[in-house]
């Protein structure tokens, strides 16, 4: 059952693999005293929210119904969206599957175990979130609720399984080179449905700003709205009754079986003839090459671009972000011509703190996601110069995208437009400037775990944006209380500082980090 | 006529030393062969030269110009191609010798023409607009080697320039090297295919725990190990001491 060459032996040695690409192969033992630190501190603050629930009940009524409701879907696009993206990678990077396959393993066994990796990865994300919260809450009395674990278990199951099979859907439709631009792309349009649903409002128009709360909440207190039975299943096997959770158990483990059973063997198939498919003879332009770029500055930042253009990974990654930008921006160029005071100022400020969470992505690409770094440190060109080109290449793009936007809110609504404008550049700026001065060396293809690279450059990044996204509010009321955007903005300029490092210290850290 | 590399005690210390005080001289125009076991200090040696890592002491001086005062001086004249190729697997060698090029200040039009003769020499020619991904390590390898060569540099480094490459494409490299010393460039490389070293190489170093071992001619080497009719594998194993260390028997 557990010895060699067993399924659950394989998980094993998966859960280790996974485990040591968590803590990563250096400062192993700092990102787990960091880890055992912030779970104390997670704990602490779960016991604060647990001690006053102790001997509450939960009522089952129209209100918790729908919110739980909400809330499985909300979870299961974000599952389904991180396991469509997994599962599409595992078509197309071999890995470690040669030997696997190469071994008297049953292919079946292996992918199983693969397929079952994927579910853990999308439960063990939800699952920190809720467990230090979890726990006190158990602690203090309501063990049933420890159930919400086991449906996270199905939803995770049911996310990996619908993944499996989308992924190898799309294959069979629409063929093995595309599929993996399509579903990259699909799997962000999918994460970011939860939320747009959600400003739906914000987007087609209404009137004024309604949070997905106030929308909810309007909608359970329908009087005319009687929920279906089945659809207090989710909250009550959340609350560990037995017969709803039973049925959520069963589903998610039968679809994963039916899943992985029937799809395996086309999966190891669809793999198999994805090699070489992918990468085969793509010709980067029909076109015949221009001139040479002139110089150092130029050639980087050209390669740069190239390589932006063509990452599919990246593109869906930065779509993602962008499909968040959309209410902020549907939202502000709606108010512009009704100059709502309050409306402005806050899709300016998320617009700007949005414009540095991309603008941190791109430049962490250009920047640090450098796969032969050695040959631009053989170069002859100036290391400032090279990063100064890296820089100004990850920026590029995010002008692209807003200056239309930024153009057209100037126009309409003046103090918003221009505010928006100088908060976009100082917070895109301040994440660029972040990167640079605290590079985390990396592969272009680990883009999706670098914020595990550095806990304290990411916080720092957060910080800072949100201060700058503050002071861009104050500024865009354009009243007497602009002039307090000077303080948000010190704080941020002051942090700026603290975190400014200098050529050669940059060059140390990259030197202590090779 | 000034060498083309000058090592002066040059040391370099992890945690324990991986070149010990080691100076050797390669004169301009020729072929040099550095040889040593593994983890004898090759690659951290051609890596201080290559302005990849510090020294911890000694100096380096390349075509006379002192690499550690002015690394940007002497990287203008190196080249550093290691064994893994420095190459963007989503660029074409077109797009790749562009940006190489450029990092080097090579003028535009110049590089372009470069490119279209290295390419065409190399046999990447009806391959120029493809992206590496594709690529075989043999073309990876090759494009790499264009892009070492496309600033016409006078020292081209190489770390086992010829791992994993077929007989085809192993020959068209070693022409292409030899090519090169005959234009007058220097050409330091390392290697573990010693039939390599012995059938290109102008001189040869043998070191070993970060020290120079023995440097001359494959005559020179056969006379100090007492080989007179051996092979370069003889030599090399006879100064290292590594036949001593042979197993007289296989175990079956």
């Amino acid at each position: 059952m557990i010895g060699p060459g067993s399924t659950l032996w394989l998980l094993g040695w998966e859960i280790r693999m996974a485990w040591r690409g968590l803590i990563g192969a250096r400062r192993g033992k700092t990102r787990m005293v960091l880890f055992a630190v912030l779970g104390v501190v997670a704990l602490g603050l779960g016991f604060l929210v647990a001690i006053p629930l102790r001997g509450v009940e939960m009522p089952v009524n129209t209100l918790s119904v729908v919110i739980s409701d909400v809330v499985l879907v909300f979870v299961f696009t974000l599952m389904l969206s991180q396991t469509l993206a997994m599962a599409t990678d595992a078509l197309y990077t071999r890995g470690d599957l040669d030997l696997l396959f190469s071994s008297p393993l049953s292919p079946r066994k292996t992918l199983t175990v693969r397929f079952l990796a994927l579910a853990a990865s999308a439960f063990a994300a939800f699952a920190l979130l809720v467990t230090p919260f979890l726990l006190p809450v158990a602690i203090v009395g309501h063990l049933a609720w420890l159930s919400l674990l086991l449906v996270l278990g199905a939803l995770a199951l049911a996310a990996s399984a619908t993944g499996l099979a989308v992924a190898v859907g799309l294959f069979a439709l629409i063929g093995p080179r595309r599929t993996r631009t399509v579903a990259q792309v699909l799997a962000a349009i999918i994460g970011a449905a939860a939320f747009l649903g959600s400003q739906i409002r914000n987007i087609l128009g209404g009137s004024g700003m309604n949070s997905a709360g106030q929308q909810v909440e309007a909608f359970a207190s329908n009087a005319t709205f009687h929920y279906p039975p089945i659809a207090a299943w989710p909250l009550r096997a959340a609350l560990g009754e037995p017969v709803p959770l039973a049925v959520f158990a069963g589903f998610g483990i039968g679809l994963f079986w039916l899943v992985s059973a029937w799809l395996s063997r086309r999966f190891a198939a669809d793999a198999a003839s994805a090699q070489g498919v992918d990468v085969g003879v793509a010709r980067t332009s029909s076109r015949p090459p221009g001139p040479f770029a002139n110089g150092a500055f130029a050639a980087t930042f050209q390669k740069e671009v190239r390589l932006l253009r063509r990452d599919i990974a990246l593109i869906s990654q930065v779509l993602l972000r962008v499909l968040y930008l959309l209410p902020a921006s549907f939202l502000l160029l709606r108010e512009a011509g009704s100059h709502q005071s309050l409306a402005l100022p806050g899709g300016a400020a998320l617009l700007t703190f949005i414009a540095g969470q991309v603008a941190s992505s791109l430049t962490w690409i250009t920047v640090s996601a450098e796969d032969a770094p050695e040959l631009l440190a053989a170069s002859p060109a100036p290391a400032t110069q090279l990063r100064a080109a890296k820089l100004a290449a990850g920026l590029a793009p995010l002008v692209v995208l807003l200056i239309g936007p930024l153009i057209a809110l100037t126009m309409m609504a003046p103090v918003t437009g221009l505010a928006a404008t100088l908060g976009v550049a100082a917070s895109a700026g301040a994440a660029g400037m972040i990167n640079v001065w605290h590079p985390i060396p990396g592969k272009r293809s680990e883009f999706r775990r670098r914020r595990s690279g550095s806990l304290l450059t990411g916080i720092a990044l957060l910080v800072v944006t949100l201060f700058i996204a503050a002071a861009t509010a104050l500024l865009a009321l354009g009243n007497v209380f602009s002039v307090g955007a000077v303080i948000p903005a010190t704080i941020a300029a002051f942090i700026l500082l603290l975190l400014r490092r200098s050529p050669a210290q940059i060059a140390e850290a990259l030197a202590a980090n090779a | 006529m000034t060498d083309a590399l000058v090592l002066e005690g040059l040391t370099k210390v992890f945690t324990n030393p991986a070149v010990d005080h080691l100076s050797l001289r390669v004169r301009a125009g020729e072929l040099y062969a550095l040889l040593g076991p593994n983890g004898a200090g090759k690659t951290t040696t051609l890596r201080m030269v290559a302005g990849l890592l510090k020294p911890s002491s000694g100096s380096i001086s390349v075509f006379g110009v002192d690499a550690l005062a002015d690394p940007a001086g002497a990287k203008q004249l190196i080249a550093w191609a290691p064994d893994e190729p420095m190459l963007y697997d989503r660029l074409s060698p077109m797009e790749y010798l562009d940006f190489v090029g450029g990092l080097w200040g090579v003028p535009p039009k110049e590089g372009r023409e470069r490119a279209e003769n290295l390419l065409k020499f190399l046999g990447l020619w009806d391959q120029r607009d493809q992206r590496c991904e594709a690529f075989s390590r043999g073309m990876k390898q090759k494009t790499a080697l264009a892009g070492a060569l496309i600033h016409e540099p006078r020292l081209l480094i190489l770390d086992e320039p010829l791992t994993g490459l077929d007989a085809a494409v192993s020959r068209q490299v070693k022409d292409l090297l030899q090519e090169r010393v005959r234009d007058g460039a220097t050409v330091i490389l390392t290697t573990h295919i010693l039939e390599v070293a012995e059938r290109l190489a102008d001189r040869i170093g043998i070191i070993q725990s970060g020290k120079l071992l023995a440097e001359g001619t494959l005559t020179e080497l056969r006379e100090r190990a007492g080989e007179s009719q051996g092979t370069l594998e003889d030599v090399f194993l006879e100064l290292t001491g590594e036949a001593d260390a042979l197993p007289e028997t296989i175990p079956a």
